[in-house]
């Protein structure tokens, strides 16, 4: 049984791309759990599988071998069906860019999830969200009238709109400017510390992750290290170590990926 | 560029093959109806060719009629003996042929062919020309023998020994069936019953001494044209009419024209929808292509290819998508023309498909209109893609032109519709039905060229009024289709188009067919007295015994015939009126209500007089009393008084001018041997109707033509008739539906395709397969039901005003047939539905993780 405190698990998890000599093994055999009510980053390099991590412990994609749980419930092996009714329910998702369905405002943006679903949102809560991003005045707006900042908070507000147990952030401050960066970054702080939210990013900014409680470092499809309360020099120092031990791929090859 | 041209295209292969369909649908029925027409033609006209005697001499017949008199014209037998006697004659044969016959057999069913061939009673003379040889049995001897044609035999089992009876002009008469013939050439689907010389002149003309024409044979070395000349110099050729074997089969030929050219016609309608509805769908692929490639285009204009090479190679795209579709179209129209041929041979006329004919002009045709179309849809959106910006390679637009203003089309479509209006306003305030029908056809045209321009402009509009409901009803997933709708009016209007071109039609037809029905119920409440009417199915005239039968029968009161007969009246204004001409029996008053200006019916029947519509008339300078004359046919000529003139709704029609109807009596006089064609019957007193009815049905048993209706009965034969019509283009509709399911199809396919990474995300956020399904369906519905509201409203303007047309010539109701509307507007959405199948699966069955990833 998983731990109280543990959000989502993996165990054996491995993903393999192709077959025979030609076979890309993506994730080998990881075994992680993710802590609830922290914020957890997963950073590595280029190929080192940390997209992928994230799209199997979100049941976006499929195993090759090995069991995945959120929270008490086992994914692998979830039908289409019950895998999107998850993702809808319990699941959020921040992506890096086209985050929004350009149709709709912000506020129908921000309730999709719920829509979908056929549920009333809870209205304090959608309410003290959009407050808290700063969304009040651009709830008509469509996104195509929004600046990328307040696209991607408007994404971040509907991750937390439907109070999910696990929020997923893949490189949710790739496209921005710094500041509107920080702010993202910020907000899923306070996610965690002020709303209570379980957040996992996955990022190649050392700067990004230092917002972070822990961060775990994914190399050849292996979770090499883990790091406590990360700085951005501390995640930068490690990730060069990283570098000269793998010692092919440089600072610009990590800064490319996303 | 030739070589980017040709990757393009087949790059996109899948996206144009829908558009490739509708060429090749239309490109199908054009060579379709030209292979059959001609493949029909070349067959009838070996036939007529090879039966036709050298020359033939028949009686004149001055006067033709639409509509069957009943009465056949004769020349004498031994006319045959003259004939023979002038130079160059090999030959000279009396040949007694009448149609004007229905034969049964011996449990009074009817054995001629069920598909409005005639039946035809024929002498029976073996030339080596006959169409038909004797293959058991023996030729017919004395008055009660005959043969049958096997083809008719053998659908109707009737063999040798039975006993079929032949109800004839002038009285019916049994036969025994003594040999089969077979027909050695193709047989046009007719039933043949065969008498000897004898019998045939007796029995179907009423003396031996009759006969229908003479065919004679020349000697040899005289010319067909030269035994024409001698013939009629040995015969004089006043009363008589000759023709070489030539003309006798050009003349067979035209006869059976009418009805091989109404099957030409409507292939050539389906032809015209398809290539009409055909374009929208190109034009609409093509702007498509384009749109999603305009970062390609800008590409290489920055590459430095010219305004003119982009266009010249779209164009060039358009032109090997003409020549793949029309190959196909040309294939498929083999195919066509095989099936109809065989389902002709079904109907009992017998042409062979192995001697298909496909004329050079067939391939020419095909190419002509599947290219033409291609090129001519393809043209606009060649011209678009050629002002594509170089900078259109850098810049991250979405979609150009979703954003342009539609000033242009606005304009354009306003002036269109104002003129289209006012040529509508015209249609309604005129006076004369030409004119007014004239003025129609210019509103029709105008009207729709000004939806189809302006249809984009409406898109915003109606379906935010449309898909008004969808939120609450389908939630989120119904918010975004209907947003997604109308994301792009552009295309949205133009996929919506080919559906309303469809609809329109359906709905102006609709319309008028419900007013017609409405206005023949009302003429028929007004006219009609009679309790029942006894009628054959398909309006040919009848045997005089019926008459008789009728009369005899228990319970009949009054029984009233009425005969058609040609004629010609020279008006006093020097204008011949050739018409088609009723006469009826004493007491007309008591089962027709007719409204007389001057006069009554008694006076209109009286023995040489008749009777014409007062307005007819006027126009024509004739007054009550005016005396006129009147040929009849066989080159009779009368000299008859107007004796009333009448007050009709709708004095025109049906091969009938001025209205005019004249006595039995004076008819009779003139064209001896006529047929009845109608019987009004009233009951006796104290007969109740129900009673009759059983009587009369009971009495005409041996009549299998005939039926006996009332009142309910005759609207329904009216309403059933223009049902005919209706279905007809109901079947243009079909095909206008399948070309634009065709370009929903496509619309939808490529929106998906454009939308992907959004389909991706709406996924990754929990929208179910399901869901995504449904949101793809009701957009298709919504396009689907925009195009249906557009055609409908579009329609029945047009068929408000057609009705004005109708009323000018009498049919003065107006009906909307809301039933049918609304039956069309749920099947736009059903249609809708069934367009979105393919894409909406393709989308549900899209990765997530590649669909969110994709650029």
């Amino acid at each position: 049984m998983p731990g109280r405190g543990t959000v989502a698990r993996a165990r054996g998890l491995t993903k393999a791309y192709g077959t025979g000599e030609t076979a890309v093994v993506a994730l080998d055999s990881v075994d992680v759990d993710i802590a609830r009510g922290r914020f957890t980053a997963v950073m590595g390099p280029s190929g080192s599988g940390k997209s992928t991590l994230m799209h199997c412990l979100a049941g976006l994609d499929t195993v090759s071998a090995g069991q995945v749980w959120l929270g008490d419930t086992e994914i692998t092996g979830l039908k289409d069906g019950e895998l999107t009714r998850l993702r809808r329910d319990r699941i959020g998702f921040v992506f890096q860019s086209f985050n929004l369905i350009p149709t709709l405002t912000a506020a129908e943006n921000i309730t999709l999830p719920m829509d979908i679903a056929g549920r009333k949102p809870e209205p304090g809560w959608v309410d003290q969200v959009i407050d808290r991003l700063g969304l009040r005045d651009r709830l008509g707006h469509r996104p195509a009238q929004l600046s990328g900042g307040q696209q991607q908070r408007v994404a971040c507000a509907r991750a937390l709109a439907s109070q999910p147990e696990l929020i997923f952030a893949d490189e949710p401050t790739g496209n921005l400017d710094s500041r509107s960066g920080l702010e993202v970054l910020g907000f899923l702080r306070s996610a965690v510390d002020d709303l209570g939210q379980s957040v996992v990013m996955v990022t190649h900014d050392p700067g990004a992750a230092a917002h972070s409680d822990l961060v775990l470092f994914l190399g050849d499809g292996r979770i090499v290290d883990r790091m406590e309360r990360p700085t951005a020099d501390t995640v930068l120092e490690r990730m060069k170590a990283f570098d000269v031990v793998r010692g092919r791929l440089g600072d610009d090859a990590v800064a490319r990926e996303d | 560029m030739l070589k980017a041209t040709l990757r393009s295209f087949l790059a996109h292969k899948g996206r144009l093959a829908l558009s490739a369909l509708a060429v090749v649908l239309s490109v199908a029925f054009v060579s379709g109806s030209l292979i059959f027409s001609d493949t029909v033609t070349r067959t009838f006209d070996r036939l007529f060719a090879s039966t036709a005697a050298d020359v033939t001499v028949g009686p004149k017949q001055d006067l033709r009629s639409p509509v069957p008199g009943g009465a056949t014209l004769t020349v004498p037998a031994d006319l045959a003996g003259r004939v023979a006697k002038a130079p160059g004659v090999a030959s000279a044969h009396a040949d007694v042929s009448v149609q004007n016959v229905t034969v049964t057999d011996s449990r009074d069913r009817s054995v001629g062919p069920t598909t409005g061939a005639p039946t035809i009673a024929t002498s029976w003379h073996l030339t080596d020309r006959s169409p038909v040889e004797l293959t058991s049995g023996h030729a017919p001897r004395g008055a009660d023998q005959a043969l049958l044609d096997a083809d008719t035999a053998g659908k109707k089992h009737v063999g040798i020994g039975d006993t079929l009876t032949v109800q004839a002009q002038p009285g019916t008469f049994r036969v025994r069936v003594v040999g089969i013939a077979t027909f050695r050439t193709t047989n046009p689907g007719a039933a043949l019953v065969f008498l000897d010389q004898a019998t045939a002149g007796k029995q179907l003309l009423g003396s031996a001494g009759k006969a229908t024409s003479i065919s004679v044979e020349a000697a040899p070395g005289v010319t067909h044209p030269e035994l024409k000349n001698r013939v009629a110099a040995a015969i004089g050729s006043g009363g008589y009419e000759l023709r070489t074997a030539a003309e006798q089969a050009k003349s067979a030929a035209a006869n059976l024209g009418g009805f091989l050219d109404v099957i030409k016609y409507v292939m050539l309608g389906f032809a015209g929808i398809a290539v009409l509805v055909g374009i929208f769908l190109i034009v609409n692929t093509f702007s498509m292509l384009i749109a999603q490639r305009t970062r390609e285009l800008g590409l290489l204009r920055a590459l430095g290819a010219d305004r003119r090479q982009v266009r010249r190679s779209v164009l060039l795209e358009a032109l090997l998508l003409g020549v793949v579709g029309s190959t196909l179209g040309l294939a498929a129209g083999i195919g066509m023309a095989y099936g109809l041929i065989r389902l002709m041979s079904l109907f009992g006329m017998n042409l062979k498909a192995t001697e298909m004919v496909i004329g050079w002009g067939t391939p020419v045709a095909a190419y002509v209109v599947g290219v033409g179309v291609t090129f001519v849809a393809a043209y606009l959106p060649a011209r678009r893609a050629a002002t594509v910006s170089p900078m259109a390679a850098l810049s991250d637009a979405e979609i150009a032109g979703v954003d342009k203003p539609l000033t242009g089309r606005a304009v354009a479509g306003a002036v269109m519709g104002v003129a289209g209006a006012a040529a509508l306003a015209g249609c309604v305030a005129a006076t004369k039905a030409a004119p007014a029908a004239a003025l129609l056809g210019l509103g029709v045209v105008l009207t729709l060229i000004a939806m189809v321009i302006a249809g984009p402009l409406l898109v915003r509009p109606v379906i935010r009024v449309l898909g008004a409901a969808f939120p609450s009803l389908f939630g989120s997933v119904g918010r975004m289709s209907q947003r997604n709708a109308l994301r792009n009016p552009r295309r949205t209007g133009a996929t919506a188009a080919a559906l309303m071109v469809g609809l329109a039609l359906v709905g102006g037809m609709s319309v008028a067919s419900a007013s017609m029905s409405a206005s023949f119920d009302r003429q028929i409440d007004r006219t009609l007295g009679a309790d029942f009417i006894v009628q054959s199915a398909n309006f040919s005239p009848f045997s005089a015994d019926v008459r008789r039968t009728v009369r005899g029968t228990e319970g009949v009161g009054l029984v009233v015939p009425q005969r058609i007969t040609p004629l010609a009246v020279r008006m006093p204004d020097g204008r011949r009126v050739q018409t088609a001409a009723s006469a009826y029996g004493p007491r007309l008053d008591d089962v027709v209500h007719l409204t007389y200006a001057s006069g009554g019916t008694g006076a209109a029947l009286a023995d040489g007089r008749l009777a014409m519509d007062a307005k007819f008339a006027q126009g024509h300078g004739a007054r009550l009393g005016s005396t006129l004359p009147v040929e009849f046919p066989g080159g009779k000529v009368a000299r008859l008084t107007v004796g009333a003139l009448t007050n009709l709704e709708s004095p025109e029609g049906f091969g009938t001018q001025g209205g005019i109807f004249l006595g039995l009596g004076t008819v009779d006089k003139y064209v001896p041997g006529g047929q009845d064609s109608v019987l009004y019957v009233n009951a006796a007193p104290g007969t109740d109707a129900a009673g009759l009815r059983a009587s009369l049905t009971s009495a005409l048993k041996p009549y299998p033509q005939l039926q006996v209706r009332d009142q309910a009965d005759y609207k329904k034969l009216v309403h059933d008739q223009i049902s005919v019509l209706l279905y007809l283009v109901y079947a243009l509709l079909g095909l206008a539906i399948v070309i634009a399911v065709l370009g929903v199809v496509n619309t939808l396919a490529l929106s998906v395709v454009e939308r992907t990474r959004e389909i991706g995300l709406l996924r990754a956020i929990g929208l179910s397969r399901r869901q995504l399904r449904r949101m793809i369906r009701l957009e298709s519905v919504v396009i689907a039901v925009f195009g249906a509201v557009l055609g409908l409203a579009l329609g029945l303007v047009w068929g408000v005003c057609g009705q004005q047309v109708l009323a000018l010539r009498g049919l003065k109701e107006l009906q909307v047939p809301w039933g049918t509307i609304v039956a069309v507007m749920i099947a736009s959405a059903v249609v809708g539905v069934v367009a979105a199948l393919f894409p909406a699966l393709r989308a549900s069955r899209m990765n997530v993780l590649t669909a969110i990833a994709h650029e």
